[in-house]
C-alpha cells in the first residue's frame, strides 16, 4: 500500500519518516506463508514508541515464529492524521503498510491514562468499531497490555481482552490460541472464553460490575465461570528470557535513541507512590555476564554508540560494578557510552561515578521526591540529607556542575512546610557547590528542580488517599516559587490539569468509557501533549454526562471499600498496601525487601522466597 | 589516512529519511557493518563524515555519496560495499566503493528526471513561451526573486503511462546558485495548477565543472 495516495499524504506532513518503516531492524515476512499478523499499536506518537523497551522485547518475541508477523503501528501526529483522514487512508503497520483491519490481533500497549483517547482515534482511524460488542467474528482481536492494564476499567468496553503482568510467554500463548481457534474455526466468545484461562489474561466483557447507590463498586461477578480474580503473568526467572539484541534502529531520532539493556525487573525499595515498584513485584534480576554479552550483541548489530543499564533500580543490581568492569574492557575501544538512569542516592558510590564518566560526561540526575525527612519516611522513599549531600559531593569533586532534582508535590501529610523543604534542599546543594574547593574555575553551578504533582495509583498503598484539588497544587507551586530565593536554582513545574485528568483515569471504573469515547468526538486526542491538552473540552465532557471528576480523583476511599481493580491481582495482597498506607500516615519507613521481607504476598508468584536473606544484613538493618 | 567514497541510491521509503536523520543513520550503518573507519580525536569522538549534496525530503537519488576516511591501507571495497548495504535500510544501496577522485567542491550541476500524473504538456508549453517566470527563492537571508527561465528556458515534456515526464539539468554545489527542481514546480503550481506535491523527483547524475560526472 505505499502507493501514491501515501506518498502524496507524506509530502504533506512534518518528519514523514515517521509513517514508512523500512528501519534497520524490521521484520518482513512473505504473507503467504502467515498462520497470524500481529498489530503492534503504541498509542502516541513514534518517537515516544521507539523508545519503549517493551515493544522491542515482544516483536522480536514474536517475530521468531516463522508463521507469525509482528508489524508496528503508532498514533499519527495532527497533520498526517489529518491527511490520512482527507484521503481515506486507514491506520496502516508501518511493514507491510496494511491497514489494522487485516490483522488477527490488535494489540495497545497501556503506558499512560493520558494516551487513552489515542486508542480509540487508532481504532477509528483504521475503521475498525470502538466497542468490543461492535465488532462481529471478521473483525481482529482487540488486546491491551502495559502497566495500565491494573485499571483499565474505564477501557473495558473498547477491549476483547486485557493482559496482567509480563508478556514474554503470555503473549505466545495468546497467539499460539488464536491459530488454533483459527484453524478449528471457533467463535470469538469461544476464544475469549479459552483465553481466560492463560495466566493473566482478562476478559472485561466476562465480569459484571455493579455499583451501590451512592457511586461506588458494589461487586464484580465473574460470569461463565472465569476466575473470580486474575492474577498477573510472571517471568520466574529473568535468567530465562534472553535480552533482545536486534532492536529496530529508529532513523527519525526517538526519544530514547540508544541500546537498552534491562539489567533487572521489579524494585526492592517500595516507594509508596510508585505503581511500578507494586506492580513488577517481585525484583529478579540476570547475570552479569548474560548482561554484557547482550550489550555487545546489541551494540554490534544495532551500531549504536550508547548503552543504557535499564531498570526501575540499576544500582539494586547486586552485580552492577563486576558488570561496569565487564562492559568497560570493550565499550571504549568499540566508541561506546555507558549510562546509567535510574541511580539511587544512597548507593551512588565513587567508583561507580568514575566508571561511568569514563567515556563521556553527562548530566546527573537524583530523586529526593519530598523536601523533608519526615515526608520522605511517608512515602518510604528511605532517603537521608546525609546521603543526598554525600551524593552530591562526590558528584561536584567528579566534575558534575549540574544536577537536576525531581520532587513530587501534593503527597499525603503535606504541608506548606515540606514544599519549603523543596526549595531548601535545592539551596543546600548550591550552597556545597560553593564549599567545594576543586570546583572548576568560572564555572558556577545548576539545580534544577523538577516538581510533577502527585497521582494516586491502583496498587500502590496510596491508592486510598486523595489527589490535591487544583487550586491546592497550584496554591503549592506558587509557594515553591515564592521559597526559592537562588538564581542558581530553577524550577519547573508540571500543569495540575492533565495530572488531574490522570488521577480520574488511573482510579477510574466503566462507566467512564462514555466520557472517554464522548472527549474523543468532541477532538480530544494527544492528551498527553500540552499543546493539544483540550482541558475545557473534557471538563464540558464530564458535565454533560454528568459524571463527578472529584469522585474519582478527590475522595478519599475507605480501606474497606471494593475498588474497581480489586478483581486485578499483581501479587501484593490488599492488606499489605493497607498496613503500608497505615505505616505512612504516622511516618513509619519499610526496609527495602532485600534486606527484610516486609511479607506483601508476591513470593507466592514465584512459589518461594524472593532473596536468599543473608542473616548479618538482616540483622543489620533490623 | 585516505578517504573513502561510497556511492548510493536512496529511493522508495528510504527517500523520507531527513538529511540530518540520514548522517546518523549512515554512522550506525557503518558501525554495524565494521567498516574501518577513523574516528576524530577529542572529548566526543565520531566518524568524519561529508555527504557530497544534500538531497532534499521526498527527493529520490541514483547519485548520492558519503566519503569517510580510514587508517587501513588494504581495503577490499566489493566487500565493504555489500557490509554497508546491508547494514543500510531498504531503498539506501550501495552501488560502489573507492577512494574519493573528485572534490566534492567542483560539483557545478545536478540532472533531475520528474514523473507527475496527468498530462501537463501544454502547461509546459506556455512556460516556454514565457518571456520570463519570477519566483521568490528562499536564502539564508530572506527571500529574493528569480527568473527561472535564465535557468530553465525549455522544458521538453512527453506523456508515458499517463504521467507527464521531464528532465532537467540545474545549477548546484556548494559555492554559487543552487537550484532545486521544487521551485519549478512550486512555480507550475502556481500559473497551472500542477500538483507539486504528487511529483516524482529523481536525481540521476551529478556533473562538476568540466562537465565530467562526480561519481563513478
Amino acid at each position: 500500500m505505499f502507493n501514491e495516495n501515501l506518498k502524496a499524504a507524506l509530502a504533506a506532513v512534518q518528519k514523514p519518516g515517521r509513517y514508512t518503516g523500512g528501519e534497520p531492524g524490521c521484520v518482513y515476512k512473505d504473507k503467504s506463508d502467515l498462520d497470524l499478523r500481529f498489530a503492534f499499536c503504541f498509542p502516541d506518537t513514534y518517537e515516544v514508541g521507539m523508545s519503549f523497551l517493551g515493544m522491542k522485547i515482544l516483536y522480536e518475541e514474536l517475530n521468531k515464529n516463522p508463521h507469525w508477523w509482528c508489524e508496528r503501528a503508532f498514533m499519527p501526529w495532527v497533520d498526517m492524521k489529518a491527511e490520512m483522514e482527507k484521503r481515506n487512508i486507514p491506520l496502516y503497520c508501518l511493514e507491510s503498510k496494511d491497514p489494522l483491519s487485516e490483522f488477527d490481533i490488535v494489540g495497545f500497549t497501556l503506558q499512560y491514562e493520558l494516551s487513552y483517547t489515542n486508542i480509540l482515534a487508532m481504532l477509528d482511524m483504521a475503521g475498525i468499531p470502538l466497542r468490543a460488542a461492535d465488532r462481529d467474528d471478521t473483525m481482529p482481536l482487540v488486546v491491551a497490555g502495559g502497566p495500565c492494564v491494573c485499571n483499565a476499567e474505564p477501557l473495558a468496553p473498547f477491549f476483547d481482552m486485557m493482559m496482567l503482568g509480563e508478556g514474554e510467554e503470555q503473549l505466545p500463548a495468546v497467539c499460539e490460541l488464536t491459530v488454533r481457534a483459527k484453524k478449528e474455526g471457533w467463535s470469538k466468545k469461544q476464544l475469549l472464553r479459552a483465553m481466560a484461562d492463560i495466566p493473566g489474561c482478562y476478559i472485561p466483557s466476562l465480569y459484571e460490575v455493579n455499583y451501590n447507590e451512592d457511586g461506588t463498586v458494589k461487586e464484580i461477578l465473574p460470569l461463565d465461570g472465569v476466575p473470580a480474580v486474575v492474577t498477573k503473568a510472571i517471568i520466574k526467572d529473568m535468567n530465562s528470557q534472553p535480552l533482545p539484541t536486534n532492536f529496530i534502529v529508529p532513523m527519525v531520532g526517538a526519544v530514547h535513541d540508544r541500546a537498552q539493556i534491562e539489567v533487572l525487573r521489579g524494585c526492592v525499595r517500595g516507594c509508596r507512590f510508585c505503581q511500578a515498584g507494586f506492580l513488577y513485584r517481585p525484583m529478579r534480576e540476570r547475570k552479569a555476564e548474560m548482561l554484557n554479552e547482550a550489550a555487545r550483541d546489541l551494540c554490534a548489530n544495532t551500531g549504536y554508540d550508547e548503552v543504557s543499564l535499564t531498570s526501575l533500580s540499576t544500582s539494586d543490581h547486586s552485580q552492577l560494578e563486576t558488570l561496569l568492569d565487564e562492559m568497560l574492557e570493550w565499550t571504549p575501544e568499540q566508541h561506546v557510552n555507558m549510562a546509567l538512569p535510574s541511580l539511587r542516592i544512597d548507593n551512588f558510590s565513587e567508583s561507580l561515578i568514575q566508571k561511568t564518566t569514563k567515556v563521556r560526561k553527562s548530566g546527573l540526575t537524583f530523586a529526593p521526591e519530598a523536601g523533608t525527612q519526615r515526608l520522605r519516611d511517608v512515602i518510604n522513599k528511605n532517603v537521608t540529607w546525609e546521603e543526598i549531600e554525600k551524593s552530591c559531593r562526590t558528584a561536584f569533586e567528579g566534575g558534575y556542575t549540574g544536577v537536576k532534582l525531581y520532587f513530587m508535590m501534593g503527597l499525603p501529610t503535606e504541608t506548606m512546610e515540606d514544599i519549603e523543604g523543596i526549595a531548601e534542599t535545592a539551596q543546600k546543594i548550591v550552597d556545597l557547590y560553593y564549599q567545594n574547593p576543586d570546583k572548576p574555575k568560572g564555572r558556577g553551578v545548576q539545580v534544577t528542580i523538577s516538581v510533577s504533582c502527585f497521582v494516586p495509583k491502583p496498587h500502590t498503598p496510596f491508592q486510598f488517599c486523595p489527589q490535591d484539588t487544583k487550586e491546592m497544587l497550584e496554591e503549592k507551586q506558587r509557594h515553591l516559587v515564592r521559597s526559592v530565593k537562588s538564581k542558581k536554582i530553577t524550577v519547573r513545574y508540571h500543569d495540575s490539569k492533565t495530572s488531574f485528568l490522570e488521577a480520574v483515569f488511573a482510579k477510574g471504573d466503566r462507566r467512564l468509557a462514555d466520557a472517554l469515547e464522548e472527549a474523543y468526538r468532541r477532538g480530544c486526542y494527544f492528551d498527553g501533549w500540552d499543546d493539544q491538552f483540550k482541558y475545557d473540552t473534557w471538563l464540558e465532557v464530564f458535565h454533560d454526562l454528568g459524571v463527578d471528576m472529584a469522585f474519582y480523583a478527590n475522595r478519599q476511599i475507605p480501606t474497606d471499600e471494593i475498588t474497581p481493580w480489586d478483581h486485578l491481582h499483581y501479587g501484593v495482597t490488599k492488606r499489605y498496601l493497607i498496613s503500608e498506607y497505615e505505616k505512612a500516615l504516622s511516618a513509619k519507613t519499610t526496609p527495602p525487601c532485600n534486606r527484610h521481607c516486609a511479607g506483601c504476598g508476591a513470593n507466592k508468584l514465584l512459589g518461594g522466597a524472593c532473596f536468599e536473606y543473608d542473616q548479618s544484613v538482616v540483622h543489620q538493618n533490623g | 589516512m585516505n578517504t573513502i567514497r561510497a556511492w548510493f541510491t536512496k529511493t522508495g521509503e528510504a527517500s523520507y529519511i531527513s538529511h540530518l536523520d540520514l548522517q546518523r543513520v549512515m554512522g550506525r550503518a557503518m558501525r554495524r557493518a565494521k567498516l574501518p573507519v577513523w574516528y576524530s580525536k577529542g572529548f566526543n569522538p565520531h566518524i568524519y563524515m561529508t555527504f557530497a549534496l544534500p538531497l532534499s525530503l521526498g527527493q529520490e537519488s541514483l547519485v548520492e555519496s558519503v566519503d569517510f576516511r580510514s587508517e587501513e591501507e588494504n581495503l577490499d571495497f566489493e566487500a565493504m560495499a555489500k557490509a554497508l548495504s546491508d547494514a543500510l535500510p531498504r531503498g539506501i544501496e550501495v552501488k560502489k566503493m573507492y577512494f574519493a577522485d573528485t572534490d566534492a567542491a567542483k560539483i557545478a550541476s545536478a540532472k533531475y528526471q520528474v514523473r507527475i500524473a496527468g498530462d501537463w504538456t501544454s502547461a509546459m508549453e506556455k512556460y516556454n513561451a514565457l518571456p520570463e517566470a519570477i519566483i521568490e527563492k528562499k536564502t539564508k537571508r530572506g527571500s529574493k526573486p528569480l527568473n527561472l527561465k535564465e535557468q530553465i528556458p525549455q522544458i521538453e515534456s512527453w506523456v508515458r503511462d499517463g504521467e507527464t515526464c521531464f528532465a532537467l539539468t540545474l545549477p548546484a554545489g556548494s559555492s554559487g546558485l543552487n537550484l532545486n527542481p521544487s521551485l519549478l514546480l512550486q512555480y507550475l503550481e502556481q500559473q497551472y495548477g500542477l500538483p507539486a506535491a504528487q511529483a516524482h523527483i529523481l536525481r540521476v547524475a551529478i556533473y562538476t565543472e568540466d562537465g565530467g560526472k562526480f561519481l563513478g
